[in-house]
């Protein structure tokens, strides 16, 4: 029986590698994350060959709810007996349901939703409403940032490499440090239709912003007419404690978009939410961005059943007590491991581990899969662990992790190549 | 241990395997690195430059502003360059260190699967 599966698992990678990425599997490989994902729960997944892990990825934030969470399949479940993905032209109630639902949860006086399927299209719509409705170009956006692979999203990614074979991309896109209101200033023009920040930089290495930097963002986009457009992909629906991030600095976006944890891990669904005055530029303009299977009626119910069961377990104030316990543990292995680890930037459960150099990354997800936890160095700076586990994880899971990346230290401690200049 | 010369001798075969697969070349067009490689052991350097793709030269000695740096063993780097070792696993373990562009990293392992697919 062991031996199928070994074989199921290896035909599996095989095609992987034929059929689809030869380099994708090679790199899993090697960094000992070769996993085909069979069952779920929770906090964790289990490789086919029947390995667990506690999954400390998660897609970046997809399952604050956890893995294959009862509760949004018994809802997809039931919505499937009645409904499919829906006519996108026409009008329908679960999407009437959702748009009100992220109305009210979402902050200040956003109010009106445009529905997609994923991030990158939910922020591509985000920079067209910001062009249409200003009736100017310029998009102001931050290094390192990520908002994703389509069209305009990509144009407002901080990192050359995703952009550079694909030029030329979308004119008028100006780039900015992070944190830096000076810069941002000296930035706008009179031709500034937005500016697209994540409140916290996932893929950018979890970087938090100054306490001051968001509301100064705030007030020089309020004094020049200038649309906040918050990504809230990664950080919405709880991960930080709150149930959006920008809650943390008490500041209210033009535009915030939603994706990722909004589909449950079940069914993909993203949203751009706006404020009313904005609808205007709709007004005249009702079909202007379309989306095919963008909140189709299933994809609505999960959405509708995530933030139920976000709100009904209090999911924000949970991922907040468990983000302490980890910090428990990440303060004293900065003390312990001085010569791997520089810093801990955290709010919540969304954490990032700060190694001393770049290889660090690399070597601590192997090793840390090796002992049962994904954990994956950030796409645009392998220095950095980014660890964003399921809202629900449990302490003892919190435990197993923390474990994990301690002896994975001390084994690391040992090897070559860990100073700052390695 | 390797010597110089091997380290040498090694080099000129990867220059002909890399040079002479036209898929490699092909996918490697947009690529200009100039890469110094340092042996831990022994303290002697290479420096090797590609054009396009193309492995133009390779010298013994650290020469100009490198883009990337690979250090090693001496014979982690002999084994490399005839394709006796999987550089992604030495990397993780530490044995082989880098300093460049994660992208970067990347086209060096990819050199290394499109050459030596089972290395």
């Amino acid at each position: 029986m062991e031996h199928d599966l070994k074989k199921v698992k290896e035909n599996a990678l095989s095609d992987f590698s034929r059929y689809i990425s030869p380099m994708k599997v090679r790199t899993m490989k090697a960094a000992g994350l070769d996993i085909i994902e069979d069952k779920r729960e929770g906090a964790c997944v289990w490789d086919i060959t029947g390995k667990k892990y506690i999954d400390c990825q998660t897609g970046s934030g997809i399952m604050n709810v956890g893995r294959r969470n009862n509760e949004i399949i018994a809802a997809l479940k039931n919505a499937l007996d009645t409904y499919d993905i829906g006519v996108f032209l026409l009008c329908s109630k679960p999407k009437a349901d959702l748009a009100k639902k992220l109305a009210e949860i979402t902050p200040g006086d956003l109010a009106c939703t445009i529905f997609g399927v994923g991030g990158g299209e939910a922020n591509d719509a985000a920079i067209k409403i910001a062009r249409g409705y200003t009736m100017k170009k310029e998009i102001i956006y931050t290094e390192k940032a990520y908002h994703g692979h389509t069209g305009f999203s990509l144009s407002a990614i901080g990192r050359e490499s995703y952009k550079e074979p694909f030029r030329p991309l979308m004119p008028d896109f100006t780039m900015i440090p992070f944190g830096d209101i000076d810069a941002f200033k000296k930035a706008v023009t009179n031709d500034t239709a937005a500016v697209i920040l994540e409140p916290i930089q996932g893929e950018g290495g979890i970087n938090i912003p100054p306490d001051d930097y968001l509301p100064a963002v705030r007030e020089i986009c309020d004094k020049h007419e200038i649309l906040l457009v918050f990504d809230e992909i990664q950080t919405g629906f709880g991960r930080t404690g709150k149930m959006f991030a920008s809650e943390h600095w008490g500041v209210i976006p033009d535009i915030m978009t939603v994706a990722k944890s909004l589909s449950g891990g079940l069914y993909p669904i993203s949203a751009t939410i706006f404020k009313q005055e904005i609808q205007d530029f709709f007004i005249p303009h009702p079909f202007i961005h379309l989306s095919t299977f963008g909140g189709s009626d299933l994809g609505c119910v999960v959405g509708m059943a995530v933030i139920d069961y976000i709100q009904k377990n209090n999911l924000p104030e949970h991922a907040e007590k468990m983000g302490k316990l980890f910090r428990r543990g990440f303060d004293r292995f900065v003390k312990d491991f001085p010569a791997l680890l520089l810093e801990v930037r955290q709010k919540g459960l969304m954490m990032g581990l700060q190694y001393t150099n770049e290889s660090i990354g690399p070597r601590l997800t192997k090793k840390m899969a090796e002992r049962g936890v994904i954990a994956i160095y950030t796409g645009n700076d392998p220095s950095i662990c980014r660890l964003m586990p399921p809202l629900v994880i449990t302490p003892e899971e919190v435990d197993y992790v923390l474990n994990a990346l301690e002896d994975s230290m001390k084994e690391l401690s040992k090897e070559a190549g860990l100073g700052k200049n390695d | 241990m390797a010597t110089k010369q091997e380290i040498l001798d090694a080099l000129a075969d990867y220059q002909v395997q890399c040079n002479d697969n036209k898929r490699l070349r092909k996918m490697q067009r947009d690529w200009s690195k100039l890469i110094h490689f340092n042996a831990d052991d022994t303290g002697d350097k290479f420096t090797m430059n590609c054009v396009n793709g193309e492995i133009v030269s390779f010298e013994a000695g650290a020469v100009g502003a490198p883009d990337i740096i690979v250090s090693a063993k001496s014979e982690y780097l002999c084994d490399m360059f005839w394709g006796d070792l999987n550089p992604s696993q030495k990397y993780l373990q530490g044995e082989i260190r880098v300093k460049a562009s994660q992208e970067d990293i990347v086209r060096l392992d990819a050199i290394t699967m499109i050459i030596w697919p089972d290395a």
